[in-house]
C-alpha cells in the first residue's frame, strides 16, 4: 500500500480509536487556500451550513468545519480547514498543510492580484504538502460579472498549466460550491483507487519525510469509495 | 521599556484643506435667506479640520474595557446565599465579550480596532478566546494584535468540569484537540503569537486572582516565548508569577499607549489592572 492508502487508513483508524464519531469509512483532510478576501470562509460556510453573509471578517489564523458526504455507500468525513490568507499567518497555516489530501486554491475573479498569486500558492502546496495531494482551482465571486478582471479562459488555462481541475464559483449565489467539493473528493478517491490497484510507480513513490513521521501501523482499507 | 515612536505630524501649510479654509468658494454668492440657526462665527473657519491621530482609539478602548470590566465584576462577586448556584466561567467570558463588543459598536471603534471572537474550534487550536487588532487604515490588515485568553479562579473551573462537560465531547472539539499539538492552552496561545511576530501580544486575563478574587487583572507580553523556552512547563503558576516581580499596574489605556509607543520589534511585558 502506498502512502495514499496509508493516509486514508490512518484517518480511519484514528477516528475509531479515539472514541470519536465512528460512523464514517474515510476521513479526508481538505484545505482552502488563497489570498485574503477571495471568499474562502464564505465558500466553506455555503458548503457546510448553506449560509452566506456579505460582511467581511478576516479569518484569524485557521479554523475548520466538518461535513459528511456519501459516495458509493461509503461515508466520507471531510475535515475542511479554512486558512487565513494574510501573510502574517503564513507560518501557522502552512503547518496545517501536512497530511492534507486535497486543496481548493481560490482566487477572486474581480481581483487580478489574487489571480497572480495562484502560482505562489501552488508552490506553497508543493513545499509543505505531499506530492499526491489533489488540487482544484476555484475562481470565486463569479456572480460579480460586471467587475470581472480575470476571464474564464485565463483561469482555465492556468489550471491546465498547473495540472489542476477548474471551476468558477460563487458562494453568494451558490454556484459550483458543492460541485467543487464533490470533484475534489472524486479526485482523491480516484487517486486512492489507483494506489490500491498496486501501480508499481505509485507504490514505490517515495513519500515525503514529513508524512511518514506519523505513519501508523498499516491497515488495508477496502477502497472502493 | 521601548523607545517612543514619533508619528509624523503633517505640516498644515502642505495640507490643501488648511489653506482652503481661508478661500472664498468660487461659486460663492451673497445670500439673503434667513436661517433659523445661528451662522457659524467667522473665526470658526480658521479652525483646522480635525485629522484623526493614530492614538485616537485609545480613550474609546479604555471606555469599552471599563464598561465590560464593571459589568463582569458584578457577576464575578455574585454569591448564592445557599452556595448552590455558580455562574460558569464560560458565562463570565461571554458577559465581558458581549459588553465590550456592544460598547465598541456604539462608540464606532470597530472601524480601525476590531475584536474577533474565536470559534470553539479556534479556541482549542490557537488558545485564544478573542483577538483585538489595530488595523492599518488603507490595507485593513492588522498592524498590532492582542490575543486574549481568560483565566478563571481554580474552583470555578473545577465546578465546570462536572457541569459543562458535554461541549468538550463534541466531535469537532475532539478533532481540534487531535489536530493541535499536545501543548497546554497557555502554550498554544504563546505559540500562536510567536508565529506571527513581535507585533502580536498574548494577554492572559485573570477574572479574579487568589489574593483578590473580585478584580480583573492581566499579563501582557510579546515575549512570553522567552519564558516558554526557559521553563519546563508554561503554566498558570508561571504566568501568575509575573505579578510578583511587578511594582506597577497599568490601566488598559496605559497598556495600549505602551504598545503603540513601543519601538517595533522590541519586547514588552506589562501587568494591567482592568477593573
Amino acid at each position: 500500500m502506498d502512502l495514499y492508502g496509508k493516509m486514508a487508513a490512518t484517518q480511519d483508524v484514528r477516528g475509531k480509536a479515539e472514541g470519536g464519531d465512528q460512523n464514517f469509512d474515510y476521513m479526508f483532510k481538505l484545505l482552502i487556500i488563497g489570498n485574503s478576501s477571495v471568499g474562502k470562509t464564505s465558500f466553506l460556510f455555503r458548503y457546510a451550513d448553506d449560509a452566506f453573509t456579505s460582511a467581511f471578517v478576516s479569518t484569524v489564523g485557521i479554523d475548520f468545519k466538518v461535513k459528511t458526504v456519501y459516495k458509493n455507500d461509503k461515508r466520507i468525513k471531510l475535515q475542511i480547514w479554512d486558512t487565513a490568507g494574510q501573510e502574517r499567518y503564513r507560518t501557522i497555516t502552512t503547518a496545517y498543510y501536512r497530511g492534507a489530501m486535497g486543496f481548493i486554491l481560490m482566487y477572486d475573479i474581480t481581483n487580478e492580484e489574487s489571480f497572480g498569486a495562484v502560482q505562489d500558492w501552488s508552490t506553497q502546496i508543493k513545499t509543505y504538502s505531499w506530492d499526491n495531494a489533489q488540487v482544484v482551482l476555484a475562481g470565486n465571486k463569479c456572480d460579480m460579472e460586471e467587475e470581472r478582471v480575470v476571464s474564464v479562459d485565463s483561469g482555465r488555462l492556468l489550471a491546465e498549466q498547473l495540472g489542476f481541475e477548474f471551476f468558477e464559483t460563487s458562494a453568494k449565489d451558490n454556484i459550483n460550491v458543492k460541485q467543487t467539493f464533490e470533484r475534489l473528493v472524486d479526485l482523491i478517491c480516484d487517486k486512492m483507487s489507483d494506489s490500491m490497484d498496486g501501480d508499481p510507480a505509485a507504490t514505490t513513490g517515495a513519500p515525503t519525510a514529513k508524512l511518514t513521521d506519523s505513519a501508523p501501523p498499516l491497515q488495508q482499507p477496502s477502497c472502493n469509495c | 521599556m521601548g523607545q517612543e515612536i514619533s508619528f509624523p505630524t503633517s505640516n498644515p501649510f502642505n495640507d490643501p484643506t488648511f489653506l482652503s479654509t481661508f478661500k472664498i468658494p468660487s461659486r460663492w454668492q451673497p445670500t439673503f435667506e434667513t436661517k433659523s440657526y445661528p451662522s457659524p462665527s467667522i473665526f470658526a473657519t480658521l479652525r483646522r479640520a480635525r485629522i484623526p491621530k493614530p492614538n485616537d482609539f485609545i480613550p474609546l478602548f479604555g471606555d469599552c474595557i471599563s464598561v465590560a470590566s464593571t459589568r463582569t465584576q458584578e457577576f464575578l462577586v455574585f454569591k448564592d446565599p445557599e452556595n448552590k448556584f455558580h455562574p460558569g466561567s464560560e458565562v463570565l467570558t461571554q458577559i465581558f465579550l458581549m459588553t465590550y463588543i456592544t460598547q465598541s459598536v456604539s462608540l464606532n471603534l470597530i472601524n480601525n480596532f476590531t475584536c474577533t471572537a474565536m470559534t470553539p474550534e479556534q479556541r482549542i487550536l490557537l488558545g485564544a478566546d478573542w483577538v483585538w487588532a489595530l488595523l492599518d487604515k488603507p490595507s485593513k490588515t492588522p498592524k498590532i494584535q492582542i490575543a486574549v485568553q481568560v483565566l478563571h479562579l481554580h474552583e470555578r473551573e473545577e465546578a465546570e468540569d462536572h457541569t459543562c462537560g458535554q461541549e468538550t465531547y463534541r466531535e469537532s472539539m475532539q478533532m481540534a484537540q487531535r489536530a493541535s499539538s499536545n501543548r497546554n492552552m497557555h502554550e498554544k496561545m504563546v505559540d500562536f503569537c510567536t508565529s506571527i511576530g513581535k507585533d502580536c501580544y498574548a494577554l492572559f486575563l485573570f477574572f479574579g486572582k487568589k489574593n483578590d478574587r473580585e478584580n480583573i487583572y492581566g499579563v501582557l507580553s510579546n515575549n512570553f516565548e522567552a519564558a516558554n523556552g526557559k521553563y519546563h512547563r508554561f503554566d498558570r503558576t508561571l504566568i501568575e508569577n509575573f505579578f510578583r516581580g511587578s511594582r506597577y499596574l497599568h490601566t488598559p489605556s496605559g497598556m495600549m499607549h505602551a504598545i503603540i509607543s513601543k519601538r517595533r520589534g522590541d519586547p514588552l511585558t506589562l501587568m494591567i489592572k482592568f477593573s
